[in-house]
């Protein structure tokens, strides 16, 4: 039975009110921070703490970067593309995540990144890479049917699909088909038939030395009958068409309950047309549909929201994001990738499918690996940034206090007994120095199965 | 659940009791390596599969080659195969020029070609196809496990920790593996095993027997973060136990498939109680300058194969495994305008090993009676996991697969 049914869409995406049974605490203002970013700082979760939910959903959706941060960043990203590495642009990437303020942004340019997903594996020149990318985050709340007609102009997207040459007598179907298949609509929504003749609008959409080119006379101006319209369509006509279907918006709604609410189980189409319809008469923005998301009783209060695995990169930034260390992201990035998120290089055009695929022996051992390293470099932080005094201005003075403060901040469930007793073994004894025996503890959150969830 | 009760699990299970009843309170390393021991002589009877996949969509009628020449050259002007170089398999097939490390698979005889491997109505999504093959399902409410995740449920409880599945690569673990009760293992290399925490070994062992000992959560996602992390833990544990220096003198060529099938070698080799190993081989989906692309493919194939079976065989272990390759679909028939070709259906589909029944089955589908393009079928795929899970798994295919399928002549 889908533990969906039996839940009231109207109910679940109606707005949460705190109230004594579901107060707006440091709890679920960490959760919400938690799904609508990359991971926060304690000194966001202390805002939000005070701003209430409404308000900081706002500040989420309205944050911007302020104007030095954007300026150290922009010479970060020329220094790595100077290196003619897409993994060094990977590693300025991170940066940028732990960095930004403006996390709701940065979450979406990944989400996006995994949707128009394109491999720097085949897309050998970085700066097309890069190219995407800075579009990803220009249209990171939509509006979505622009976004996909950058993208059918993409240099980086039209290499990766194969269509930087795509002739009228013999028109490439890669990119119409994944249009169709995992862009726009999904699967079941399109006959082959429909792939072949959106294909033909694409004809003559190419790359040449670098950038996109319409090749007119290489376009088919014939008519195309597809999706049970009919015309001399062009490609921008294509994907309006394609846009238009109904199966469109639900496609992206459910998608975007996936990213923020839960990976499992599929929510009925009842809890995706309301979202589906503020996405059609918002021109497909999305900012009013994620406000709604965050703002949800179903996100804030049900417990089918706990049903998130979190992806490498959330984990990782979450960590440093909440415990302020300072470390290599080259290094950082290596690590993810070895745990099945490398950024530039997602495994196929369907990106990462996530949710139970993100862990497995491996990946749940690298990602305790990941996590330990996180957390002993924050150890050796000098004075102010060590975890100690982490804890003391936190007012976290007893082991227990010890335990149950970083357990807030870093697990989105609270600890079982058995696994606070052995947390608090290593707080008892162990290396002299404080900070590394916290260091000790949080190596025991690492493997705990519960340190996965969103 | 298995009805049926092996002997070695009766043995494994009196042998721990045995030792928990003399010694009270027997550390769980010693109730482990007893069973553990005991193990490794008896496992090794149990039959192994291997499933090697080829993701992308191999083009079938290039690796297998019909001589039937006059249509195959009129669909493929750039990308035919020129006679003289293929490797003679009878007098109406030839192996792709690359494929030297197959061709001597075919000389010692280990090697079965089934020709025409499809379904019915076929779909040409890499996604969608997978999902049919991994799942044998084709409808898509019924695709949360895949063949092989429910082989692992129905064969049951284990009497040690090792994962019934390993899949050894750095992609997605394939939905074949995927199971209600059980977790198959990912890992790129042994080193991923490594925890590397400053006390990770004490917390593991602390955490794996607690998580052992305490009761099933009641939801089915919590008892996957359980069942995951509980097999990540052990598998580590194991692999490090059991992975010594035993490396063979056995020579594998430089690739990444190569590479993954040593480890597979050395986790046989290790006497883990694993029945199921996976590894991938990306890049098969060759729209574009196919010809220089699929041969270096098929040439790190043929090589890994070969390696793998000369390995196996060194060490004795060639007779308990069969290795099964497949890919999503074949490639259309026609070459595209970029010299590549576009997604197919049917393709031929390779069996190796020590006991594999060696030769063709079944004739080259036909280059003129065409569906939609594509090459028809003529053996249903699984027809082979039927053959595979009935006669060389041991145990009831039609329970797997929700229906009886005819099975095929391919395991001696």
């Amino acid at each position: 039975m889908n533990p969906f049914d039996g839940r009231d869409p109207r109910e679940a995406w109606r707005a949460y009110d705190p109230d004594a049974h579901f107060p707006w605490d440091r709890r679920r203002a960490t959760r919400l921070l938690r799904r609508a970013g990359l991971g926060p700082t304690i000194a966001e979760i202390d805002v939000a703490v005070k701003a209430g939910p409404s308000e900081t959903v706002r500040t989420l959706l309205e944050t911007s970067e302020p104007a030095p941060l954007v300026t150290e960043l922009k010479d970060v990203t020329a220094a790595a593309l100077a290196t003619n590495d897409a993994k060094n642009l990977a590693a300025s990437w991170l940066l940028r995540m732990i960095r930004t303020p403006a996390q709701a942004t940065e979450l979406l340019t990944l989400f996006w990144h995994g949707h128009f997903a394109t491999s720097a594996a085949k897309v050998t020149d970085p700066r097309m890479m890069l190219h995407q990318h800075d579009q990803f985050r220009r249209f990171a709340f939509g509006p979505f049917d622009e976004l996909t007609r950058t993208m059918a102009r993409d240099p980086a997207m039209l290499i990766y699909l194969d269509s930087a040459t795509n002739r009228r007598t013999r028109p490439n179907e890669n990119f119409a088909r994944e249009v169709m298949e995992l862009f726009c609509l999904g699967l079941g929504n399109y006959a082959e038939r429909d792939i072949q003749e959106l294909a033909r609008c694409f004809t003559g959409w190419e790359v040449h030395q670098g950038a996109f080119r319409f090749y007119a006379a290489q376009h088919d101006r014939g008519e195309k009958e597809f999706l049970g319209r009919r015309g001399a369509f062009d490609g921008d006509e294509g994907i309006r068409i394609v846009l238009d279907q109904p199966a469109a918006a639900r496609f992206i709604a459910r998608k975007l309950v996936r990213l923020y609410v839960c990976d499992e189980p599929e929510p009925p189409d009842a809890f995706i047309q309301p979202l589906a319809d503020e996405l059609r008469q918002g021109d497909w923005n999305l900012k009013p549909v994620v406000r709604r998301i965050l703002t949800s009783r179903l996100l804030l209060t049900d417990p089918l929201a706990d049903r998130k695995i979190q992806s490498p990169v959330q984990l990782a930034v979450s960590w440093i994001r909440a415990l302020d260390v300072r470390l290599s992201t080259q290094q950082l990035n290596t690590d993810l990738a070895s745990i099945g998120q490398g950024l530039f290089f997602p495994p196929n055009v369907k990106g990462w499918p996530g949710g139970r695929t993100w862990l497995n022996s491996a990946t749940i051992v690298g990602r305790a690996n990941v996590l330990s390293r996180i957390a002993r470099e924050a150890a050796q932080r000098s004075g102010a940034g060590n975890l100690a005094s982490l804890a003391g201005r936190q007012g976290w003075e007893s082991h227990d206090e010890v335990v149950s403060g970083f357990a807030s901040l870093l697990l989105a469930k609270p600890l079982d007994e058995a696994d606070r007793r052995q947390a608090r073994q290593r707080l008892e004894s162990g290396p002299a120095d404080r900070s590394q025996r916290i260091a000790d503890m949080l190596q025991v959150f690492a493997l705990l199965p519960e340190v996965n969830l969103a | 659940m298995s009805n049926v009760l092996h002997r070695r699990h009766v043995l494994s299970v009196a042998t721990c009791s045995a030792l928990a009843t003399l010694v009270p309170r027997a550390p769980q390393f010693l109730i482990e390596t007893a069973a553990a021991a005991e193990l490794s002589a008896s496992a090794r009877n149990d039959n192994l599969l291997v499933v090697v996949q080829l993701s992308g969509g191999n083009d079938g009628l290039n690796m297998i080659v019909p001589r039937d020449r006059d249509e195959y050259i009129r669909a493929r002007p750039t990308l035919a195969q020129t006679p003289g170089t293929l490797l003679k398999l009878n007098d109406e097939l030839g192996l792709h020029p690359s494929l030297g490390g197959l061709a001597s698979l075919w000389e010692s005889q280990v090697l079965s070609i089934v020709q025409g491997v499809g379904y019915p109505n076929p779909n040409r999504s890499h996604f969608e196809s997978f999902d049919i093959w991994h799942t044998a399902q084709r409808d898509t409410s019924l695709r949360s496990t895949g063949w092989l995740g429910r082989w692992s449920d129905m064969t049951g409880a284990r009497e040690t920790s090792d994962p019934l599945a390993i899949h050894v690569g750095g992609e997605s673990q394939p939905l074949a593996l995927a199971a209600h009760d059980s977790a198959a293992s990912s890992f790129r290399s042994l080193d991923d095993l490594r925890l590397k925490g400053s006390r990770a070994l004490e917390d593991r062992s602390a955490i794996a027997e607690r998580l052992g000992a305490a009761p099933l959560p009641t939801d089915d996602f919590s008892r996957f973060l359980r069942a995951t992390t509980v097999s990540a833990l052990s598998t580590s544990r194991r692999v490090e136990a059991v992975v010594g220096d035993r490396s063979t003198s056995a020579k594998y060529p430089g690739s990444e498939l190569a590479r993954r099938l040593q480890i597979v070698a050395q986790l046989i080799e290790a006497g883990l109680s694993t029945r199921v190993y996976y590894v991938c081989q990306d890049g098969y989906d060759t729209h574009s300058k196919q010809a220089a692309a699929h041969a270096a493919l098929l040439s790190d194939l043929g090589g890994a194969l070969q390696a793998f079976h000369a390995d196996l065989a060194q060490r004795g272990q060639d007779k308990r495994v069969a290795v099964m390759v497949f890919s999503e679909f074949g490639r259309r028939v026609r070459e595209n305008a970029s010299q590549g070709t576009d997604h197919g259906a049917a393709a031929p589909l390779l069996l190796v090993g020590g006991r594999v029944r060696a030769g063709v089955v079944g004739t080259h589908p036909s280059l003129t009676d065409l569906d939609d393009g594509d090459l028809k079928h003529q053996v249903d795929f699984r027809q082979i996991y039927a053959t595979l899970l009935d006669e060389w798994l041991g145990c009831d295919a039609a329970r797997v697969l929700g229906k009886s399928y005819d099975k095929l002549p391919v395991l001696a």
